[in-house]
Formats: C-alpha cells, structure tokens, sequence
C-alpha cells in the first residue's frame, strides 16, 4: 500500500479494550408537538470490528450514530450513564475537545456525498483541506497524502479526478471521494449512515470492500447504520437490530437465521428473495409490548 | 399481446450532445403479466415508461398497446388505459390537495360518473378506509401514501399499470404491504404491470418475466426460474446476481464495467 | 402525536379543526388554515405584524369615529402648532390636525395596497407560470418582455406611465402596478420549473390533464404563497414609491391625506416643526414593518416545504 499504514494505528498492537462504549444512551427532542424520545437506553460496545445497526425510518439508529460526535440537533439532548471514546469521556468533553476528535479520530459518511461536498472547491482540494486541518503539514505533502488516498478508494486517475469538482463526479464515485476525505485523518472510529443505500448494487458492494478493508488493515471501528438487514448481515461482524428507540436483539452476523426476537424474524420474512415465489410476503406485525419489554437487548453485553 | 414494443429508441439533446438513452428495446407482455425491467440508475428503465407514458415524446420506434399504435402525441381519452406509479411517495401527491381531490381530479377529466361512490370503494380496494378520504398528503405515512398513489392509478380502470421502483423508497416491512398490494390487485382486476426497479429481488417476487438493462439497451431477457438459479447468459445479469445476494468479498474481485 | 391527545380533550368547534379524520372537504381546508395558524400563532414577531396590520385596518374601517373630523379643515390661525392634548399630534402648514389626517391617510394607504396586489398578483403570476410550464417561445417573449420592465428603476418607469396616463392616485397605483409585476413574474417562472419536473404534475399529465389545468389547478396554487409572502415583503416599497409620486404632484392630489405626500409637504419644517414631516414618517415606518413582520411569519407557515413536516 503506501507509507501511511506503517505510521497509522495498524502499528499499534490490538487491544481487547472497546474503541467505544455506550451504555443506557437517550436521545430526546423537543418538538412543537411535544417531546419525542428518539432512543431509548441504548447500550453496546464497538471494538476494531464491523458493527450494524439495522432498523426501519423512526427506529434511532441514525441518532444513535450522531449522538457518538455530539451532532444530535439544536433541540435534542443526550443522556448516557457511559460514553466512552478511547478512555475520553464523550458526555463530559467540552465543545472544543468535541471539534477536535470530530473528522479526525472519529468520522463519519453520510447517504449522499452531494450534500457533504462543498460546490464550489475542486475535490482534491476538499481532501487536503481536511488533512491540513487536523496535521500540521505543507500543502504540497497535503496534495500528496489526498492523491495517495484517492488511489487508496481506488480512483482511477486520481490526478485528474483531483481536479474535478463535486457536481462533476458520479454518484459511487462522490462517495468514494467522501470516504477519502473521512478516512486520511485516520480516524480510529468510522460512522456510515447509510453509506451506499443512494448508489447500484455494484458500486454498492465496491465502496463496502474499501471499508472492509479500512477495518481489516487499519484496525478500524466501523458502525454501519442501514435499513437493509441483508445487507449487513452479509457484511458486518455482528448486527443490533433496533426499534423504536431500542436495541431489539444484537446478533453475530453469521447467525442471522437463528434471530430469535419477533421484530428480526418479521424483518427478514418481510424481504422477497431471488430464490422465493409469487406467494404473498409475511407482514410485520408489531407488537407495542417490545418497546416496554424488561431490558435484554445490552447490545451483547451480559 | 398486451404491449408490443419493437425497435425502441429515445435520445436526448441534440447534435453533438445527443444521449441515447435507450437503444432498440423490444419486449412483448401477454395481457394479465407482470414484466420486469431491470438495471442500474442511467440505464435507460424508465426511460421507456416515460415514453410509454407520454411523458417524453421524443421516440422511433413503434409501442402498441391492446392493439392501438400509440404515437408519441395523446389524446385525452387514449390516457386512459395506462397509469403510472412512482417512486417517491413524498413527491408524487400535491401538498396541497386531499386525497378526495387528488383521486376525484381524473374522475373529472375523463367525464365519470358516480364519483363519490367510486373513490370509497378504491380507497377501500387499496387498504385505507373512508376516513382517510380527506386527509392531506402530509397526514398520511410513506406507505398510506403509496396506496393513495395506486388507487389515482386505479380509478380510471386502466388495463396497463406501469410501475416506477414503486417501494425503493418504503422501508422493507411496508414494501412487503404494498408488493403485496400489487399483486392481488392485479388478479382481482386483470391489470398487467411494467416494473421498473433496481431490487432484483423486488422484480423477481412480483414478475415472471424480467429484462435486464445497462447503457440503454436489453441485454438479456430472464425467466423467473434462472432467476432463482442464477443460471443466466450473460455476464453482466451474473454480475447484478450476485450483487444482490448480499456482500461477498471473495465474488467481488471478479466484478467489472460493462460498457 | 401530541395534536391527537389535545383532540381528544377539547371539544365542539376545537375538536372539529383537530379530528384526526375530516368528514369532507371544508372541515380538511379549515383543519388546514387552523394548524397553520397554531403554528403562526407560536411566532410572537409575525404576530406582532399581524397585530399592527390588524390595527392598521381597524383605524381605516374606523376613520371617521376614531379622527375626529375631516382631517381637511384648515385653521390658517393655528397653523404648525404642537402637539398638545387638543391636537395629538399637531397641526400642519394649513393647521389641519395632522392626527386626523394620518387616520384618513390609513385609508389611503390600504387603498393602494389593495389596488396595486390585485392587479400584480395575477399578472406575475400568469405570465411567470406560463412561460415556465410552456418554456420554448413563450418562455422566450414573455421573460423579454419581463426583463424590459425590469431593467428600468422603477419610480422612473412610473413617472413615464403617469406621465401618460396623467396624474392622480389610481394612475399613480397603475403605474406602481405595471413596475412591480416583473420580479413576481421571474420569481413565479422559477419555481414552475422546479414544480414541472415534479412527479405529481406528471401523474396529472398522464392522466390526461390539459395545460391550462396543470396550469391553474396545480402550479399556480404552490407559487400563490411565496407570492404573498413576496408581496407581503414588497408592501413598504410600494408605499414609499406611492409617496414618492405624491410628492412630484403626480400621485395623491391634494388636499387627499396621503402619508407620503404630507412627508414630502412638511419637510421644510423638519427642524423647527418636526411633528409635521415626522408623524407620518412614523406611520409609514410602523405599517411597513408590520407587513414586513407578517411577511416573515407567512413565509414559514406558508412554505410547503415547512409545513409537509407537520
């Protein structure tokens, strides 16, 4: 690969200790219509593996990822007995400290790379700009650290590609660009929200090989939120299924076909397969008494 | 033959800048079918339910439907007989109209009678009640919304429905209400489906018979059986395939462009 | 979530505007207007605005109880006097009581926003939408002809209209009219264009829908509140430019109680009689900023966007 990886936290040897640890987090919002309690006592552990959090529109699992930066909106609050990055306390870090491990040590991609792009600065641009930011170095060591990492996303061309500006590039290839410009601060923690659910299948399976490979030479912590069960499953290590605000049930990845809680089984049975029939698909029945249910769902942690 | 396209051809632009989205696309649906085409985004699919539509007028080629030669200039009544349902149900209703407006607008415009009795028993056909009748779009769910966009499609009693990724924007326990949805409605009144997606899986649960498309053009036409077995001709169907079985490091190495 | 809880606790006319389902069309339009007031009604700034055009009304409605007399007696013998407890807020050059004459004024004002509104709403809104939905050669001829009138400043252009159509106050709102359409007119084509790629004009087309339906049924009443907003926005403008005619002798003719004109007329006094200019300087200040008030809080209950969420 390139010099990076002997100097980025590869050197370092694997710890058992958690990258990141959340224990009994809320989120709560106050709306004109009354306060909403986005999530609900979630707990779990992150370690230098490939963690999902799967569930539908509503479910917290995208305030469960922005409540770890601290970037829930103006009229939220987040309460937690525990979050923990790397020894730092994340409930109690001040702003300053916030902005200083934001982008740098922990990062994160978003669904569309259209809007986390600014318009009117050449890409390459964009990606030196962020690693000037957080490293003192000279421009030109900047541009060459952003070509190495756009070859890095495999980027064919990345000289010309440097050039290019936002709107000038396709939709798998704005997300690459996006995750090069996340991941040449070496961060120790990587969010995705929904980082492919805007691109083709193929470029999809692309863009989840170079975070694969993030966690896999870089000893990395991935969290990768999605709605797509499948699809997580097939990629992460293990997968907390969340409703409501709540983790439902937390599964290694491979096991998927022994879920036990109602709401995983519904969410797969729900899913037309390549290898099913015409047959009319299960429906999800929900059940309000999962979201009173007595607390198992600690995210693996007994 | 319910829909009989031959020699499909649509561009954009002009001159040197001319695209061709779709290039010589064939495909026959027998009345009653479900037909699916598939691709990635820029591929040409729905494309060619905007020409089938009327949306796009700027098509060679011949579409025929039920036996009519449709050209790419309508007539009012000749609308009747084929609908669409889009992809975003946010996007597809006016914020400012009640589902009563929206569904009694086409009533008005093709001249139909007994309007009120009609919409109730849509509303009812396609799984919301009476009360929702006076609801405004943004009262309404992604997937009440879908359903409300369905029953505009199905008020003029249209023989063709054409359906433009209709649940890649539902979550996954909603897709399956309204595929389901979909497909009782198209027993109960004969309708035949055009469906348009990227879901592989998607097409296959509700179609028997799916073409699949890159750069504008049908490569191969696959049968619900290869499409559960994977046994299919060409490369690039193999390729979307697997892709859509989930995340396979070791199969990805073999992935390539298709030009 | 919490509206389903409050309906369930009112009663008669409040539980009626927040059913969870309407029984039919007029109870969902009132349902509508009643949140989007709920939610106007949490912004204290518009309100505000909407208190002071309220009372900007109410006086006109009011005028000849609330001014206590004509506004037009003149009393050369207390000519430029101050403000005193007979004469709130003093007399003028003429020594009419320039409290009354600003209560008449009122009138006049609202006079001129309703006229100049009813003839600029429509017109920027037709051409602006036409020339977006049909584009190509209507597009063309309207939007140069739109850039015409907006290449010319626009008390100018008055000027050279009342100087056509000759002075006085209708003329003065005519000529206001035919200058102030144009940007509305842009500002309709503009969203047109993002609403004709939308998916539910094309479901209206499909279904068969004819041009000037798309047109009136479904475009014209998504650019409605943005233009109300605009115009809302607009209205201290207009008020000046009226002024500012009524000043040159082409607008309001006197002895007509227009607050522009009655600033223009008492500048001279600025300094030793300041009541004179000043009085309707505060009443023109006061009208703008309550319509530019509203303006505000009817953009963020108006705009579709905002109010998709609730």
């Amino acid at each position: 690969m390139n010099e990076m990886f002997t100097t980025g936290l590869s050197s370092e040897p694997p710890t058992d200790e958690p990258l990141v640890s959340v224990r009994d987090l809320h989120v709560r919002f106050s709306t004109p219509k009354g306060p909403v309690h986005a999530v609900r006592g979630v707990s779990f552990d992150l370690g230098r593996e490939r963690l999902g959090i799967v569930g539908e529109s509503g479910s917290g699992k995208s305030q469960t990822g922005r409540a770890l930066l601290r970037l829930t909106a103006g009229n939220g609050s987040i309460n937690a007995r525990k979050m923990v990055f790397d020894g730092l306390n994340l409930m109690r870090a001040s702003e300053k400290t916030m902005r200083g491990i934001r982008g740098s040590r922990i990062s994160m991609i978003m669904q569309d790379p259209k809007y986390s792009l600014n318009p009117v600065l050449t890409v390459g641009a964009q990606i030196a700009e962020s690693c000037r930011r957080h490293e003192n170095i000279s421009k030109a060591d900047a541009k060459k650290r952003a070509l190495a990492m756009l070859e890095t996303v495999r980027i064919r061309e990345p000289e010309k590609v440097y050039n290019l500006y936002p709107h000038q590039v396709s939709g798998g290839m704005g997300q690459r660009i996006m995750i090069a410009m996340m991941l040449i601060t070496n961060p120790q923690v990587m969010i995705a929200d929904e980082p492919t659910s805007a691109l083709d299948v193929t470029v999809q399976m692309q863009v989840l090989k170079l975070l694969d490979d993030m966690v896999r030479e870089r000893g990395m912590g991935l969290v990768l939120i999605s709605h797509d069960l499948q699809l997580v499953s097939s990629f992460c290590d293990r997968v907390l299924v969340m409703y409501g605000g709540r983790i439902m049930e937390t599964l290694d990845a491979k096991n998927l076909d022994q879920a036990q809680h109602p709401y995983t089984k519904g969410l797969l049975n729900c899913l037309p397969r390549l290898d099913g029939t015409h047959d009319d698909l299960p429906v999800l029945k929900r059940d309000p008494a999962w979201l009173t249910e007595p607390e198992h769902a600690d995210g693996g942690l007994s | 033959m319910m829909i009989d396209i031959k020699d499909l051809c649509i561009t954009f632009g002009a001159g040197n800048h001319q695209i061709h989205a779709v290039r010589n696309a064939n495909l026959q649906v027998a009345e009653g079918d479900s037909y699916g085409l598939v691709g990635e985004s820029g591929s040409g699919k729905s494309t060619i339910l905007r020409a089938m539509v009327g949306i796009n007028a700027r098509w060679t080629g011949s579409i025929e439907v039920d036996g009519n030669t449709l050209t790419p200039k309508r007539t009012v009544a000749s609308r009747k007989h084929m609908q669409m349902v889009f992809q975003d149900p946010y996007g597809s209703l006016h914020p400012r109209r009640t589902v009563d407006d929206t569904l009694s607008e086409p009533l008005v415009i093709h001249k139909m009678d007994k309007r009120e009795d009609r919409i109730i028993r849509i509303l009812k056909e396609v799984g919301l009640g009476p009360e929702f009748r006076f609801r405004y779009p943004h009262q309404l769910s992604g997937g009440q919304r879908q359903r409300v966009a369905i029953a505009r499609a199905l008020i003029l009693e249209p023989r063709v429905i054409l359906l433009d990724e209709p649940t890649s924007a539902l979550d996954v326990s909603v897709q399956a209400e309204i595929l389901n949805l979909l497909s009782d409605l198209r027993k109960t009144h004969g309708l035949t489906y055009i469906m348009v997606s990227h879901d592989l899986a998607v097409v296959g649960h509700l179609c028997s018979k799916i073409a699949v498309m890159n750069r504008g053009e049908i490569i191969e036409e696959i049968t619900e059986e290869q499409m559960r077995t994977g046994e299919v001709e060409h490369d690039y169907t193999r390729q979307l395939w697997t892709a859509s079985h989930g995340y396979d490091r070791a199969a990805l190495e073999s992935f390539r462009e298709f030009a | 979530m919490m509206s389903d809880t409050t309906s369930r606790q009112n009663t008669g006319l409040i539980a009626w505007l927040l059913a969870d389902f309407p029984q039919n069309a007029f109870q969902a339009k009132c349902q509508r207007a009643y949140i989007g007031w709920l939610s106007f009604k949490t912004n204290p700034i518009a309100m505000f605005g909407l208190i002071i055009v309220t009372f900007l009304c109410l006086v006109a409605l009011f005028a000849p109880w609330i001014a206590g007399g004509d506004g037009d007696t003149q009393d050369l013998a207390n000519r430029l006097a101050a403000p005193s407890a007979e004469h709130w807020f003093g007399t003028d050059e003429l020594g009419r009581d320039v409290f009354a004459r600003i209560v008449w004024g009122s009138r006049v004002t609202l006079y001129i926003i309703f006229l100049v509104s009813i003839i600029v709403m429509p017109v920027g809104l037709i051409i602006g939408t036409a020339s977006g939905l049909f584009g190509g050669v209507v597009d063309k001829v309207l939007m140069r002809i739109t850039d015409i009138f907006l290449a010319f400043p626009r008390l100018i252009l008055a000027l050279a209209f009342v100087a056509v159509l000759g002075p006085g106050l209708e003329n003065a709102v005519l000529a206001i009219a035919l200058t102030t359409w144009s940007p509305y007119a842009r500002l309709a084509r503009a969203e047109t264009l993002t609403l004709r790629s939308s998916e539910y004009i094309m479901a209206a087309e499909i279904m068969g829908a004819s041009k000037a339906r798309v047109l009136f049924a479904h475009i014209m009443p998504m650019c409605m509140s943005s233009t109300i907003v605009r115009l809302t926005l607009d209205m201290a403008g207009i008020i000046l430019t009226a002024a500012g005619l009524g000043f040159l002798g082409l607008g309001a003719q006197p002895p007509l109680a227009e607050w522009g004109a009655m600033i223009a007329t008492g500048r001279d006094f600025l300094l030793d009689q300041w009541w004179v200019p000043t009085i309707p300087g505060i009443a023109i200040l006061v009208v703008s900023l309550g319509f530019n008030l509203l303006g505000d809080g009817l953009r963020d209950v108006l705009d579709p966007r905002s109010s998709g969420g609730q």
